[in-house]
């Protein structure tokens, strides 16, 4: 009984390691597109983003996370300028990530450590970026859907992209009365100055 | 034979139990309800946003004229000096780390710290190399904020000092005990040599700033709001510091729902 109970913990344990490996192989794949994507000297700084950007949004939770982050401003507002700023949201997401990326595209990185918390259906990865004067680490939060992943936040130095953009995206609505509309010109113009900084 | 049949179902649902979580976890519609989970926005008291606004725009200008510049200056030198200089300057905060240890009742670590001054005070000459790490002693940071809110201390109100950049009341009068109580300073005023203490806080900052050029600057290129973006930041790695979290499974998960695009 005990024996049959160790073997069954075993299968358990050897499942769950199988599958934060498999999560580990599919998110190196998508960060080295990226990467390659900086090394590339063929590639025009505006397609360098757009294949980026590319690979981000086919990656991330895009919608989940802009829902999140429109936080009381979601609900009130009507299905065209929803859709409206999930467009905006993506590219804002995309710029931000490619800003990020860039800066470790010189360095090798690997991926250390991955775990899966079965509470939440997340699997972390920590990624570590090294440079010649030490190590950061980044954290992945990966949510596996039909088959898929899916990144769901990123996390440097016990930062949060998500819960910073949550912030940041509620100062700025409480400025436009939590008016999605008004906020996605906001955003679209954030989105067209980041733009241009990355692709010129 | 129930025994069994209890252990075959246990098998079946935990294997197959984040699969169809996550099946489901699509048909579910998020509510604007559901976002309570990151109350970090809330939480943040900022009752002089126009003058911390004001004093943050001066300091982000003092930024990108002075301390950037500075830090990627910095950043061209050879990696083994940088280094060293990080090293040093990391060495002279760890006899108030030990005491912030102490005071936090963390007797292991302040002893490890200990551990970590002497080995790198002696064979590491004067802090230079990090041999404890090499050791198996880990460093770790504590201030006296950290000790304040182990205490039981509030966070007060948010505050952006003039060139030192976020804090609250709590941490700033931490700040304060650090610089009446650091040691080395003390040393160095009793010795008649007290411009090192600014030349020590200056040399801080640019090595501070040169370990996070790229994020800095990717925060500050995209975002809608860099001060409620460097606002929750600030927030988010203090309250990691101050609970100690290590790991990022401890960070706050916010509840994202999975949609296909």
């Amino acid at each position: 009984m005990k024996f049959n109970l160790i073997i069954v913990i075993f299968i358990i344990f050897i499942s769950k390691n199988l599958y934060s490996d498999e999560t580990s192989q599919w998110l190196k794949r998508e960060i080295d597109i990226i990467l390659e994507a900086y090394k590339n000297q063929n590639l025009s700084n505006e397609n360098r983003f757009l294949l980026i950007e590319k690979t981000i949004n086919n990656n991330f939770a895009g919608t989940g996370i802009a829902k999140f982050v429109a936080g009381e401003a979601w609900k009130k507002s009507d299905k065209s300028t929803k859709k409206i700023y999930i467009d905006n949201f993506k590219r804002h997401l995309a710029l931000n990530i490619a800003a990020m990326m860039q800066g470790y595209s010189d360095q090798t990185y690997e991926l250390t450590k991955s775990k899966y918390d079965s509470k939440n259906q997340v699997t972390l990865i920590d990624m570590e970026i090294f440079s010649d004067t030490g190590s950061v680490i980044v954290t992945w939060r990966v949510k596996e859907s039909k088959d898929r992943f899916f990144v769901i936040d990123l996390i440097v130095a016990d930062i949060s992209l998500v819960v910073t953009k949550r912030s940041e995206f509620n100062s700025m609505l409480k400025k436009v009365d939590n008016n999605l509309s008004k906020f996605n010109e906001v955003l679209f113009e954030q989105n067209q100055i980041s733009f241009n900084k990355i692709a010129n | 034979m129930s025994k069994k049949i209890i252990i075959l179902f246990f098998l079946f649902f935990s294997l197959l139990s984040y699969k169809v979580i996550a099946s489901d976890a699509d048909q579910v519609n998020t509510d604007s309800e559901d976002f309570n989970t990151t109350t970090v926005e809330d939480e943040i008291y900022d009752p002089f946003e126009p003058v911390n606004r004001a004093i943050f725009s001066f300091n982000n200008v003092a930024d990108r004229v002075v301390l950037e510049p500075i830090a990627k200056g910095y950043k061209k030198l050879p990696s083994p000096l940088q280094s060293g200089i990080s090293n040093f300057l990391s060495n002279l905060r760890a006899p108030l780390v030990v005491v912030n240890q102490l005071l936090q009742g963390q007797g292991e670590n302040a002893v490890q710290s200990s551990g970590r001054f002497i080995v790198n005070s002696t064979v590491g000459v004067f802090g230079l190399f990090d041999v404890a790490e090499k050791i198996g002693l880990e460093e770790k940071e504590e201030d006296y904020g950290q000790t304040l809110a182990t205490w039981g201390v509030g966070d007060g109100f948010y505050i952006v000092l003039p060139l030192f950049g976020p804090s609250n009341l709590r941490d700033t009068s931490g700040m304060v005990l650090t610089m009446m109580t650091d040691p080395i300073n003390a040393y160095a005023v009793s010795e008649g040599e007290a411009w090192l203490v600014p030349m020590r806080t200056a040399v801080n900052a640019v090595d501070t700033r040169s370990q996070i050029i790229d994020e800095v600057n990717a925060l500050r290129d995209n975002s809608v709001d860099y001060y409620a973006a460097v606002r929750s930041s600030y927030y988010q790695n203090r309250k990691a510091a101050i609970n100690n979290v290590d790991d990022s499974e401890l960070t706050p998960l916010p509840l994202i729902s999975i949609e296909f695009e």
